[in-house]
């Protein structure tokens, strides 16, 4: 679907405050600061941005940053749901409002001191009940104790393992590879402190079977994207990292973080709906990614997606891993800017801003030779994904 | 007690000091106390009544009369009960403390801050029967007191007595080792009263869900079904997710599923619950999942796709959740069922020889088959609820006054979030379950407890034990019987008690 709008737009700036457990400064700042940055890395005026598409969880609104910003006037603003899993959908969105001649420039941003302020990885905890629907599905779960995202991630992590045979060693190649990444990563919180697999597995238990290095870090930090039309992008300062596709996904009884009642809690449909429309609408397969951003939130889930993505058949991303395939000079390098694991969790969004750099050729982690990289979205929630690519 | 504690040398020696009086009166023997009152039956049938004691050895004149004993007999439990200084408010009669070695230890203890009492150990030995018309006298020797130790409950010392009780004749009818700790309130390691558990998380719910909480309520687990094409579904939603009918119902789900999946939460910890946590994803064989703690189990033994039941848990007065546990094994069930079948099972005849005595508990028969007690025998689960009726009803019938047994306000001043249970209740108590089981025929030896977590009022003591060893003495056969009473702030008591089993008069 949408297949004319691929390759139509580009992701033409980027910009980001550093990482940290304590900004001391407050998300507003950060955004402001993100998105001035990724306005200076375009050489594009605020006053030209008439767009700005962000994504739930976010708590600095966009006529905020727009009025901060001096933007004259948006004609084109919205909020996608569902935290994380929306990140490539702010690309798609941005994209296709510009597409559709609603926008011109649009700036999606993630700011938020979810470290230093109230800890994202603390759940639901005091989310105390309501009569809405959304708050009605977290009756399900919370009465038992099911209250954080690693323990709502760990119930499909250990049916996983069951069913493909993949072991806390193979979750823990995940992270060791993504610190590996951040340790030459000047940008990465963890830059110069990598891990071993035996550091991994010694790690304390956050939810079993998840250990605490299974886990992304909280941060604080800010990062912005600024998107526009090929045609523009083509006269700017940096080479277009063109949206060859942008896609959204939910499907098959979807629930939010908790889609445990669907026939195979195994798999992520909403992630292989996504795969299909990517290579529906480049043509592209598996062989044509040389570098990938795979959401990293929890370690369990990123293996299930690079099946979906068919790097691998399904089961058989213990072997993928197993082989090094996502390592430097594997086929398929893999959060090259060391990941939310190792770089920072600004909900995908820096995952991003490492493919535009992998285009561009300027990633710290620079990987030969790249015409396509893929980016994914958060996971067990209804999730994006996006296809960059060079421009020729 | 000490304010200066600029020179820590100084403080140590007045330790010292402080312990060297206390100390003093160790090996002490104090007067002879001689009970007010003959043994008697009316105090006997209050101390019964307040047990629910039903020996009708104790009561019950026509029975006792025709038993060996000839006649009614005290309780061996009550054996400190006698003694017992009862109740003088401006009364002439004044015990004279001077003379008890322990009481001067308190009164010391009490000047240094020391306030707060718990007993902590009793051992009794019962060495003669008692009976109606005896006049019990005990005297008491200071044993121990210990230097100052920290404890769970505060800061204090540990006394020690033995009480040797004996008739008019001078006869020695039994003794009771008993060590209390005299502390310091509000010096506990922990808070003595444990920061009251938050009560889980309330399903957040509305009209389109309540049916399926109410029904939890009732211990009915129930799903959505259609009326239309039959499909179930769950969560529940306001359409069939099948068919899209509008015409939704409720089946019961037999409570019966597999473990599809798993996780055991460690952190961060809510105070709401325990940790580790056990969450499972339940399958129905109704084919539905949900979501559920998984109890009854200890983690590395979780298997997929295992077998399951319902398991209801009444979280307050108002709210019960369902919970999942394994399905116990064939020899267990078979166990536990095993008065409703019985045809054609190989396992019954087995089941006959080993498991009678909890059989015929079961079916209230009041003749325990003494002969074919094996160790390892489990004693029939007793659940006590402790209510303040309960609480300060046995503390009168063992003439104990002390304030902490009956005065909330008293007993916070002393360190404790609420009145509590005595030690000779406890003793009482556990004495009765073991009559209960063993019928009137038996003798007791002796009973030795410990004593942990208070009984407070509002909460509830299982009371469960087991044969640990069966001895010939002589023509009598023992019993070590050793025992616990869990409350829900933990172990209240354990012990050993030790009794004879009737003579085998010959068959």
């Amino acid at each position: 679907m949408n297949s004319n709008f691929s390759s139509k737009t580009a992701i033409v700036g980027i910009g980001a405050t550093e990482f940290s457990k304590d900004s001391g400064r407050t998300p507003m700042e950060l955004a402001v600061e993100a998105c001035e940055a990724a306005l200076v890395d375009a050489g594009v005026d605020a006053s030209d941005v008439n767009g700005i598409v962000t994504f739930s969880s976010e708590q600095n609104f966009e006529i905020e940053v727009a009025r901060n910003l001096r933007i004259p006037a948006l004609s084109h603003f919205s909020m996608i749901p569902h935290g994380g899993g929306a990140a490539c959908g702010t690309i798609g969105q941005a994209g296709s409002a510009i597409f559709s001649g609603s926008a011109d420039y649009v700036l999606c941003y993630r700011a938020f001191n979810e470290r230093s302020w109230h800890r994202f990885g603390s759940g639901v905890q005091d989310r105390h009940g309501g009569a809405e629907a959304f708050d009605v599905t977290f009756g399900w779960t919370s009465p038992f104790g099911l209250l954080t995202p690693a323990s709502w991630v760990a119930m499909f992590a250990t049916r996983y393992m069951h069913l493909s045979g993949a072991t806390s060693e193979d979750f823990g190649r995940v992270a060791v590879t993504d610190r590996k990444f951040a340790a030459t990563n000047p940008a990465a919180f963890f830059y110069e402190r990598p891990i071993t697999l035996e550091d991994h597995q010694e790690s304390r238990w956050i939810v079993e079977p998840l250990h605490l290095l299974d886990c992304c870090q909280e941060s604080d930090g800010g990062q912005a994207i600024l998107v526009t039309s090929l045609e523009r992008a083509r006269d700017l300062r940096n080479p277009p990292a063109i949206i060859s596709s942008a896609a959204q996904g939910s499907t098959d009884d979807q629930q939010a973080m908790r889609s445990y009642y669907r026939d195979d809690i195994t798999r992520i449909p909403e992630m292989k709906f996504c795969a299909d429309q990517l290579w529906k609408n480049t043509g592209l397969g598996p062989s044509d990614i040389q570098v990938a951003n795979i959401y990293d939130h929890f370690t369990p889930l990123f293996l299930p997606q690079l099946e979906e993505f068919g790097f691998c058949e399904k089961g058989e991303a213990k072997e993928f891993l197993r082989d090094g395939n996502i390592e430097m000079g594997g086929s398929l390098p893999t959060n090259t800017n060391g990941g939310q694991l190792g770089e920072a969790y600004i909900h995908g969004m820096n995952g991003i801003a490492e493919a535009v750099r992998q285009i561009r050729g300027t990633s710290v982690n620079q990987v030969e030779n790249v015409e396509n990289a893929l980016v994914t979205a958060g996971t067990s929630v209804p999730t994006s994904a996006l296809i960059l690519s060079q421009d020729y | 007690m000490n304010q200066d504690l600029s020179k820590t040398d100084e403080t140590v020696s007045e330790q010292d000091d402080f312990l060297n009086l206390l100390t003093s009166q160790v090996g002490s023997t104090g007067k002879i106390e001689v009970a007010r009152d003959n043994v008697s039956e009316p105090v006997i049938r209050s101390w019964c009544d307040a047990m629910s004691e039903n020996n009708p050895l104790y009561t019950n004149p026509d029975i006792a009369n025709n038993s060996k004993h000839n006649g009614i007999i005290a309780p061996p439990a009550m054996l400190q009960v006698w003694t017992m200084s009862g109740l003088h408010l401006g009364s002439q009669f004044q015990r004279n403390t001077e003379d008890s070695p322990s009481a001067g230890v308190y009164e010391l203890l009490d000047k240094a801050g020391f306030t707060g009492v718990v007993a902590t150990n009793a051992t009794y030995r019962y060495d003669e029967t008692i009976k109606p018309g005896d006049l019990i006298s005990g005297s008491q020797k200071l044993l121990d007191v210990s230097e100052q130790k920290a404890t769970a409950i505060g800061v204090g010392h540990f006394v020690t007595t033995e009480t040797i009780y004996s008739d008019a004749s001078g006869k020695q009818v039994g003794s009771m080792e008993f060590r209390v700790l005299k502390f310091q309130p509000g010096t506990g390691k922990q808070n003595q009263q444990p920061p009251k558990k938050p009560p889980r998380p309330k399903p957040a719910s509305n009209s389109s869900t309540d049916w399926f909480w109410d029904a939890c309520n009732n211990k009915e687990l129930r799903i959505q079904s259609c009326d239309d094409c039959a499909s179930l579904q769950h969560p529940p939603a306001v359409r069939c997710l099948s068919c899209g009918s509008i015409s939704l119902n409720t089946v019961i789900a037999t409570g019966k599923g597999t473990l599809h999946s798993w996780a055991i939460a460690h952190y961060p910890q809510v105070p709401a619950f325990d940790y580790p946590l056990i969450v499972g994803l339940v399958e129905l064989e109704e084919g539905v999942r949900l979501v559920s703690n998984i109890t009854d189990i200890e983690p590395e033994d979780l298997k997929i796709d295992m077998p399951l039941e319902v398991n209801w848990l009444d979280v307050d007065n108002e709210f019960t959740l369902h919970q999942f546990k394994p399905i116990q094994s064939v020899k267990q069930k078979s166990k536990s069922e095993s008065d409703g079948e019985g045809e054609n099972n190989s396992q019954i005849s087995d089941l006959d020889q080993n498991d009678s005595d909890t059989q015929i508990t079961k079916k209230q028969d009041p003749k325990l088959d003494l002969k074919n007690v094996q160790i390892g025998d489990e004693l029939p689960i007793s659940l006590v609820p402790i209510t303040t009726l309960l609480i300060v009803s046995t503390a009168l019938a063992t003439r104990d006054y002390q304030d902490v047994h009956h005065d909330p306000k008293a007993a916070q001043s002393k360190g404790m979030p609420d009145i509590f249970m005595n030690i000779l209740t406890s003793a009482g108590i556990v004495s009765r379950w073991i009559n209960d089981w063993a019928g009137p025929e038996i003798d007791w030896n002796s009973i030795d407890l410990r004593l942990g977590a208070p009984n407070h009022p509002g909460d509830t003591m299982t009371l469960s034990g087991s044969v640990t060893e069966k001895n010939q003495n002589g023509n009598r056969v023992s019993l070590n019987i050793a025992f616990v009473g869990k409350n829900s702030r933990g172990m209240h008591v354990s012990g050993t008690a030790e009794i004879l089993l009737p003579e085998i008069t010959g068959d």
